[in-house]
């Protein structure tokens, strides 16, 4: 958030795009890439586990002689699925309800508007926790509560951003011309209101995915596979920390660029198209 | 005093929300019989049955759900929350509330503690320098940190100040003194601290800028009064607004983070006991928590619009 609004999205913008492109591109065609296999122990005769970041493994060994960059690699595409699903569902969800209530206010609005307060007045991880304690811990179970949590924020920011458009000129006039609701809403506000989400969607991706690795931390995380937030707890005890700081260090790195660059290119977005009702 | 009665009115509603969805959620989603009893629930054998009966008795299982809901919040606001399922009602709820709480409260509030302790300085720094180099090193330093996520920070502050420097110990003891256990406090809280001043930093800066535009600030400088005296004197208290803001609504984020800063630097507090209830699916210490951190959060709230009336008279309707 810079003082002064250009009108550039910045060559950092596109670094972080960039970025983005790379680690999801790495995610998706893993399997035939030339990197080693996250779950094969490299094993060097005579020399005990857990090995340092080498020219053979980049990010080192955790404590079972596995590639640590092989494992991170593999671990992106769970919390990138997670993190986007869960966005998706959010964006789906929520900018529904929003802009419904944004565009028929009275009574619908007040509903919705007291659904999204008793949402956000719940610290969001309990309510994660409470749903993946009474549900599994499944893929899908687990991005679709982030994605639940990723409702009420949407919504809200979709239903300011209705409001500010459902008064404008050009919601009257398609109404005078005869358009009905269902027309209004999906060819006049929607892709208005489209452009502010999409910046709240990457900074909500950051969210999920950040929230994915808090789940991992409580033990509640997916159960099978690996993801950032696991690979970082395996090497977060203190044994772990003292010994081999790279276990943990590896995926953090990875994961807090990819945060990194969700954060600044949802943030040059929304100064970009000068957004303003951010309801965050 | 109208509006005092309609926030009142609104906090009250909100806490009924929440208590229903949460306990609705549970009865219906969850087995509480099973989770009591465990595999004997489903059994036939007459001393099982014995069991459920008993356990039915003992848990109002038996009556209808909104007869339970009723008889467990009027429990509730009297400040008993019941008896636990997993240990078969031994000790009650109330009793490891009791235990945990105070340590989950010392983390939060030193948390915000620390947290203003930094955010304010840092402003007041960056203000008196807007878009000069030290102002735009400290926007790049407040935008990394609050990208940073908690668990990242907690390792990392973990593996600098407790493992290479060994400046804090990374264990925590109930049985130590007072003292030592704020000194053990002291790592999760600075977790938790920095990216929340991070958040506070960019928020009281903007506004310190706004508000050293205006004309009474160079009303004061043209009477001779020094530049620091005006920025702590005149520019800070009406810049504060959104700060208090965000203070208030960023507790209820804090205390969720809180739930895993605790569990990194194993801290028994609230955080740990909900995960553990969760594991064990022992619900009457879930929805006693879920209770106490909503109620928390809905009673920040209603501080901060108090502090908003002292800051700015006018607020008041």
């Amino acid at each position: 958030m810079t003082d002064t609004i250009e009108k550039r999205l910045g060559t950092l913008f596109w670094v972080a795009v960039g970025w983005l492109a790379v680690i999801s591109l790495l995610a998706i065609f893993a399997p035939l890439l030339p990197i080693k296999d996250p779950d094969a122990y490299y094993l060097v005769k005579g020399v005990r586990p857990p090995y340092s970041p080498s020219g053979t493994h980049w990010f080192g060994t955790d404590q079972d002689a596995r590639d640590m960059f092989a494992r991170t690699i593999y671990g992106a595409r769970v919390s990138l699925v997670i993190g986007f699903v869960a966005i998706a569902f959010g964006m789906l969800v929520g900018g529904t309800a929003g802009i419904i209530a944004g565009y028929l206010r009275g009574r619908t609005d007040k509903l919705i508007s007291f659904i999204f307060i008793v949402f956000l007045s719940f610290p969001s991880l309990v309510l994660a926790i409470l749903i993946t304690a009474l549900l599994d811990r499944g893929l899908v179970t687990i991005a679709l509560t982030l994605g639940v949590l990723a409702v009420a924020p949407v919504g809200r920011l979709a239903r300011a951003s209705t409001l500010s458009f459902a008064e404008r000129e050009f919601v009257t006039a398609a109404r005078a011309i005869g358009a009905g609701d269902r027309r209004i809403i999906i060819r006049e506000l929607l892709p208005n209101v489209v452009v502010p989400m999409g910046a709240l969607a990457l900074l909500g991706m950051a969210v999920a995915i950040v929230a994915e690795g808090g789940l991992a931390f409580l033990g509640l995380s997916v159960e099978k596979g690996s993801t950032w937030g696991k690979l970082i707890l395996f090497g977060a005890g203190s044994r772990e920390l003292e010994k081999s700081p790279w276990i943990a260090f590896g995926p953090i790195i990875i994961l807090f660029i990819t945060v990194l660059a969700l954060n600044y290119a949802g943030d040059r977005i929304r100064s970009y198209f000068d957004v303003k009702e951010i309801g965050l | 005093m109208n509006y005092w009665v309609q926030r009142l009115t609104a906090s009250v509603m909100l806490l009924l929300a929440v208590s229903m969805l949460t306990f609705g959620a549970m009865n219906l989603l969850g087995d509480p019989l099973f989770n009591i009893l465990g595999p004997a629930a489903a059994d036939t054998k007459p001393e099982s049955l014995e069991k459920v009966a008993a356990a039915k008795e003992l848990y109002h299982l038996d009556r209808p759900l909104p007869e339970r809901y009723v008889r467990w919040l009027g429990d509730m606001v009297t400040g008993d929350f019941g008896v636990q399922f997993g240990s078969t009602g031994q000790p009650p709820v109330s009793n490891l509330i009791a235990e945990r709480f105070p340590r989950s409260l010392t983390l939060i509030v030193m948390a915000q503690l620390l947290a203003s302790m930094i955010a304010i300085p840092w402003a007041l720094i960056t203000a008196a320098r807007a878009n000069r180099p030290a102002d735009r090193v400290s926007t790049i330093n407040s935008f990394l940190l609050i990208a940073m996520p908690n668990f990242a920070l907690a390792v990392i502050l973990k593996y600098i100040f407790g493992i290479k420097l060994g400046w804090f110990p990374l264990t925590f003891k109930a049985t130590d003194p007072w003292l030592t256990r704020i000194y053990q406090t002291f790592l999760p809280a600075l977790t938790i601290a920095l990216p929340a001043a991070a958040v506070y930093q960019r928020l009281l800066r903007t506004d310190l800028i706004t508000t050293l535009q205006e004309d009474f600030i160079l009303m004061a400088r043209s009477k001779g009064v020094s530049r620091r005296r005006v920025l702590l004197r005149h520019a800070l208290r009406p810049s504060l607004f959104s700060f208090i803001t965000v203070f208030g609504i960023n507790t209820g984020a804090l205390i969720g983070g809180s739930l895993i800063v605790e569990s990194i630097f194993r801290i028994p507090g609230l955080g740990s006991a909900i995960v553990e209830a969760i594991l064990r699916e022992d619900f009457p210490i879930v929805l006693a928590i879920v209770m106490i951190i909503t109620t928390a959060f809905v009673l920040v709230n209603v501080v901060v619009d108090i502090v908003y009336t002292l800051i700015d008279p006018r607020v008041k309707r």
